[in-house]
């Protein structure tokens, strides 16, 4: 990069003879701030960390911000040294400071996804709009997002319904409500097109369990037999087993 | 002669960071840290819910507040006014509906929109045709629509939102630059208005291109970062505590579901480029509502009406406001009974 201007004349003119050049407060803080974003998406990208927060069709931005952001912070790094630079406000460096918090939270905080905490409160993956094709449903190994999806359309409906008696094997956390019966709980797992803010909950009734043998978010693999019965679905348990939290915690629909 | 201070100068002069004022925040950081490493703060469901949320929409957004930054910069520094001024030598009235589509080719933030939308009037640009500008470019940017392609990509609605925002966006922004009508410059700009949109630019002689670049790419992201950062702290609190009985209660009421949207899209005064992200998260809501939040959101919020404030005579704002609220509301409505 040469430090050449343009003149309104259309000449160009070697700036380096200009005055002296220091630190600008604002530039630097500016780039620390650039820095440590950069830093974030680099670290999401090596550690797989994107897909606590991430579908896997928009895990893309990552590698893309982490290169943008990068290029950035060399570009505002090197354009922080200026010939009469301004004094930095106080109260734009606490900002500054707070927009580095979620940086902080992000690498400290101990890993984590949605838990049975949200299970109420999302929306049901009937009403997301996502589209369905009972094809899919009626073939082929089901899984939670074809038994979601089966809820969005009639024909997803009557599709699953077709596979009443089935043996079927899901990976989910275990969910248990004040009304849940002791003998059965609820087999969840969020389901998210974008990012976890847009998650929306699978969810089927797992009966034919062992009272008190899994706690609320234990991550368990059920396999059993399947009876949809209307928008409510019910696995009827022969083993249900403690398994790891995925690396993909979140399903994609 | 003694000189007479002016008093909004020693008054409103922001006291400047020391070295302690550093400590103190970087000390802040290092707390922050330790607390959440030490204290498990995951412990509490809401607390890990909350985190989760807030982290993802950060995520997902911020490379598109980088891009729009990029885009910004790249007009600022590369692009010269003069482009902008052709529109000036069209037909009265291809003017609006050519300024709006202008706001394809430039795509620049609703806070870069504003200094430019008042350039573009002192430059002699039909003072209607820059407010339309103005409204329209970030709605109608590529990275605006590429985000909200990528927001809605695998729903139904796909299309809708991103056809209907681009439609609707453009049509909401020439009602309001119809609005003005012939009203001039002078009717419209403060006399000397100061610039809201601050760069911290220390560049006060003539500097390469690449360090105004940069420049502005930094400050454009930090300027747009911060609100972004509160915004998605408040919907990230909201989808932690609300339970979505409450907002489908207001989803099922037509109207009521898109003043709610609209709304809120004013409170959170998200980007444009990355408010595709949270809209799509109220997955209760239908594409009327979720319209009237991609349209309104980027040209009435918050940060925005400060930054009217700042550049526009007072009355602006109201008409604004008035007309790009009930354009939308209309418009979304309409879509909604289109879709049946």
């Amino acid at each position: 990069m040469t430090d050449s201007v343009v003149t309104h004349t259309g000449a160009r003119v070697r700036a380096e003879t200009g005055p002296p050049r220091t630190w600008s407060p604002g530039g630097v803080a500016g780039a620390f701030v650039l820095g440590a974003w950069a830093g974030l998406f680099w670290f999401l990208w090596f550690s797989g960390r994107e897909a606590f927060y991430l579908s896997t069709r928009t895990d893309w931005v990552v590698p893309v911000a982490a290169v943008l952001l990068t290029a950035a912070t060399i570009g505002r790094l090197a354009s922080a040294r200026v010939v009469t630079p301004k004094p930095l406000a106080a109260r734009e460096l606490w900002i500054m400071g707070l927009m580095v918090v979620p940086v902080v939270l992000v690498l400290f905080a101990p890993v984590t996804t949605l838990g049975a905490f949200s299970a109420d409160k999302r929306a049901g993956f009937s009403g997301t709009g996502f589209a369905t094709s009972s094809t899919d449903i009626g073939s082929g190994e089901l899984t939670l997002v074809d038994v979601a999806s089966a809820e969005t359309s009639p024909e997803g409906e009557r599709a699953l319904a077709k596979r009443a008696g089935e043996t079927v094997r899901f990976v989910g956390f275990v969910s248990v409500r004040d009304d849940t019966p002791a003998d059965e709980f609820l087999l969840a797992r969020y389901v998210v097109s974008c990012c976890v803010a847009d998650a929306t909950i699978a969810e089927v009734r797992v009966v034919n369990v062992t009272p008190g043998q899994f706690a609320n978010e234990d991550w368990v693999e059920v396999t059993g037999t399947i009876y949809p019965i209307g928008r409510e679905v019910i696995v009827d348990a022969s083993s249900i087993a403690e398994v790891t939290r995925p690396d993909h915690p979140y399903l994609t629909p | 002669m003694a000189q007479i201070a002016d008093p909004r100068r020693i008054v409103g002069r922001p006291r400047p960071a020391d070295r302690r004022t550093a400590i103190a925040v970087g000390a802040t950081l290092v707390a922050v840290a330790v607390v959440v490493s030490v204290g498990d703060p995951g412990r509490f469901a809401w607390v890990r819910t909350f985190f989760v949320i807030f982290g993802s929409l950060l995520i997902q957004a911020l490379p598109f507040v980088m891009l729009g930054a990029l885009a910004a910069a790249l007009v600022e520094v590369f692009v010269p006014i003069g482009t902008f001024e052709k529109l000036g030598s069209l037909p009265r009235p291809l003017q609006l509906p050519a300024a709006a589509l202008a706001g394809i080719a430039f795509p620049i933030c609703e806070c870069g929109s504003v200094p430019v939308a008042r350039r573009l009037m002192q430059r002699g640009l039909m003072p209607s045709a820059a407010v339309t500008f103005m409204l329209a470019a970030p709605v109608l940017n590529p990275v605006v629509i590429a985000s909200t392609f990528v927001a809605f990509r695998g729903r139904t609605t796909l299309w809708t939102m991103v056809g209907g925002r681009f439609l609707l966006g453009m049509v909401v922004a020439i009602a309001v630059g119809w609005v003005i009508g012939n009203r001039s410059k002078d009717e419209l700009l403060k006399p000397n208005p100061e610039e809201a949109h601050e760069h911290l630019l220390e560049l006060g002689r003539p500097e390469a291109r690449w360090r105004r670049f940069f420049v502005h790419l930094g400050n454009d992201f930090l300027f747009m970062g911060r609100f972004l950062l509160l915004g998605a702290t408040i919907a990230a609190a909201i989808q932690t505590f609300l339970p979505t009985s409450v907002l489908t209660g207001l989803a099922e009421r037509p109207v009521v579901s898109v003043l709610a949207m609209m709304g809120l899209a004013a409170a959170l005064s998200l980007c444009s480029e990355s408010d595709a992200f949270v809209a799509a998260s109220f997955v209760q809501f239908g594409p009327s509502a979720m319209l009237g939040f991609l349209v309104f959101g980027p040209m009435v919020d918050l940060k925005l009406v400060a930054l009217y404030a700042g550049t526009f005579r007072r009355g602006f704002t109201r008409t604004v406001v008035l007309v790009a609220a009930a354009a939308t509301l209309v418009g979304a409505l309409w879509v909604g009974v289109a879709l049946g």
